[in-house]
């Protein structure tokens, strides 16, 4: 009698009792590790459990072993098809992917629920701007207080809303400067190209947003304003302009 | 609501002193061209204030293309220097009804044109070359390229030799040609990856055709476009050749040693030498982290250079 080595976990002579009466071997080889043709079924599967000394290599145990449905025959012969009146594959398909998906939405819930919140409170805490965000405009001044603007008029040239309008007048020390510089607000589209014409850096977009009014009148900005707004946002518009190194 | 009218009320500065033209264009230099301020303080005296005009002069029209978004604006811009330049010399000629812009660069440089005879020529030549290359943005060949430097940069060192009263001497117009050849190709290669950033590959064509460089994957894969180290390399040959050439005029005339008048125009020299010398160590792969940083031995450098008058 040979020896059963303890490793060998399946009684032989029960399985070979219950796979009499079936002629399919109970194990299902993997076809890709068995075949040597791509689309072949393997069909002569050698039968371990009548191997010669009755033994199992306990490594076709590890392999991925699939029940095949037995295949279910009436009394005349034909085949019947033992899920009929059952639940399609996709209604149980529904029910699965449903159910997960409020554990999952329940979950996220969950998680937020400890997270700080998202919000800010507007008014009091502000979001993120971009240095190159385009809102107010304002006029600026050199460090010692004079005015940057030498009244070129390229900025009312080049605004395509037409929201500019300057007067001039020349001084007595040959200068030109503005007499008046208006900004129609309701006029300006933001496109920033005032900014980029001007040659002396004088009027720029500042990041204010919040300059709504109660009246249309108040949006007709004149050069008193745009100095004021200049002068309330040196500090920040300096930082922002600061541009690339010349590489030229 | 009367109440909050007079709190929004804006207030005004209530006085203002005019701005000093000389401290704006040395500040100017010292915040967009370092190594140009650095050799600043080799001009000493009364040529400092129109040294730095001429430099901010060039540093200003060289930004425009970078602080514009479209070539019209651009345009306008120049075209506001061109009126400028030509306003600074009709206002040095004793003529009383026209003035400069009050812009503190076109102010600078009019006090520097009645300080020193400087040649309208070269400021027309710098506009030009700059409305040129705003328009285009690309040369065809190495040669566009070298013509192109000739009129941004040589025209400055001619400006500034003139400045010197050098003018009228070749051997130096000679040397600054290739000298300031030697420098635009320098800054154009430190600026390939801010250009390639914006979507721009200035490199001359023809060198770029040689070496199978394909823009897009310039800008998508920056140094790590096929090709791109031979380009590279080749436009720094280049630089390097002029450079040379350079300092040969003063090998053969005047003893390898540059004159103590002149010195001062040549240190910028320095810098390119400086870069190049980087680009090389880093195997001429320009978008090299190391290049964007600013290389702290060069003011140890320029006064080596200005001690022993060589470049």
């Amino acid at each position: 009698m040979p020896v059963i080595p303890p490793r060998l976990v399946v009684p032989v002579g029960l399985l070979r009792t219950l796979a009499q009466p079936q002629p399919r071997p109970l194990i299902t080889i993997s076809r890709r590790l068995q075949s040597t043709h791509a689309h072949s079924r393997s069909t002569n599967t050698p039968n371990y459990l009548e191997s010669a000394d009755g033994l199992i290599s306990d490594l076709t145990l590890r392999k991925h072993r699939k029940e095949l449905t037995p295949r279910k025959f009436d009394a005349d012969g034909n085949e019947v098809d033992p899920y009929k009146g059952g639940p399609s594959a996709i209604d149980k398909a529904v029910h699965i992917f449903f159910f997960t998906e409020i554990i999952r939405g329940m979950w996220i819930v969950l998680e937020q629920y400890f997270r700080p919140p998202y919000t800010i409170m507007y008014p009091f805490e502000k979001g993120p701007l971009s240095p190159r965000f385009r809102g107010e405009h304002a006029l600026r001044r050199y460090p010692s207080g004079e005015e940057r603007c030498i009244a070129c008029k390229l900025c009312e040239a080049i605004c395509p809303a037409q929201a500019i309008t300057i007067e001039s007048e020349a001084r007595l020390d040959g200068s030109r400067r503005t007499t008046k510089y208006d900004i129609d607000m309701t006029k300006c589209i933001y496109c920033g190209f005032c900014q980029e014409a001007c040659p002396v850096d004088a009027i720029v977009e500042t990041q204010n947003q919040e300059f709504s009014t109660e009246t249309r009148e108040e949006l007709l900005y004149n050069k008193e304003k745009l100095l004021a707004n200049g002068d309330r946002a040196e500090a920040e518009i300096a930082a922002n302009l600061r541009s690339d190194h010349v590489y030229r | 609501m009367i109440l909050l009218r007079s709190i929004r009320q804006p207030r005004l500065r209530a006085f203002s002193t005019n701005v000093d033209p000389a401290a704006y264009c040395e500040d100017f230099v010292r915040k967009h061209d370092y190594d140009s301020f650095l050799i600043g303080k080799f001009w000493s005296g009364p040529l400092q204030q129109p040294y730095f005009a001429i430099k901010a002069f060039s540093t200003e029209l060289a930004m425009i293309q970078d602080s514009v978004s479209n070539a019209t604006i651009g345009a306008m811009r120049i075209q506001f220097w061109r009126d400028a330049v030509r306003d600074i010399f009709a206002a040095s000629s004793l003529n009383p009804g026209s003035f400069p812009p009050r812009h503190p660069i076109a102010l600078a440089l009019h006090q520097a044109t009645k300080a020193a005879d400087l040649p309208a020529y070269y400021f027309k030549r710098i506009v030009d070359a700059r409305d040129t290359e705003l328009r285009s943005g690309t040369y065809q060949s190495s040669e566009g390229l070298v013509a192109h430097a000739e009129s941004v940069a040589s025209s400055v060192l001619y400006l500034l030799l003139a400045l010197r009263g050098l003018g009228g001497s070749d051997t130096f117009a000679h040397a600054a040609s290739h000298l300031g050849t030697a420098q635009t190709i320098a800054t154009l290669v430190r600026g390939l990856p801010h250009h390639a950033a914006n979507r721009q590959l200035p490199l001359p064509l023809d060198i770029s055709a040689r070496h199978g460089v394909k823009q897009e994957e310039v800008f998508r894969h920056g140094g790590d476009a096929s090709g791109i180290d031979g380009a590279v390399y080749d436009v720094a040959v280049l630089a390097n050749d002029h450079l040379l050439t350079a300092r040969d005029m003063f090998k053969e005339e005047l003893g390898g040693k540059v004159p103590a008048l002149a010195m001062p125009v040549f240190l910028a020299g320095v810098p390119v030498t400086s870069f190049l010398e980087r680009l090389e160590k880093c195997n001429f792969d320009a978008f090299n982290k190391s290049l964007a940083l600013r290389d702290w031995r060069v003011s140890w450098r320029i006064y080596r250079a200005a001690y022993h008058r060589t470049f």
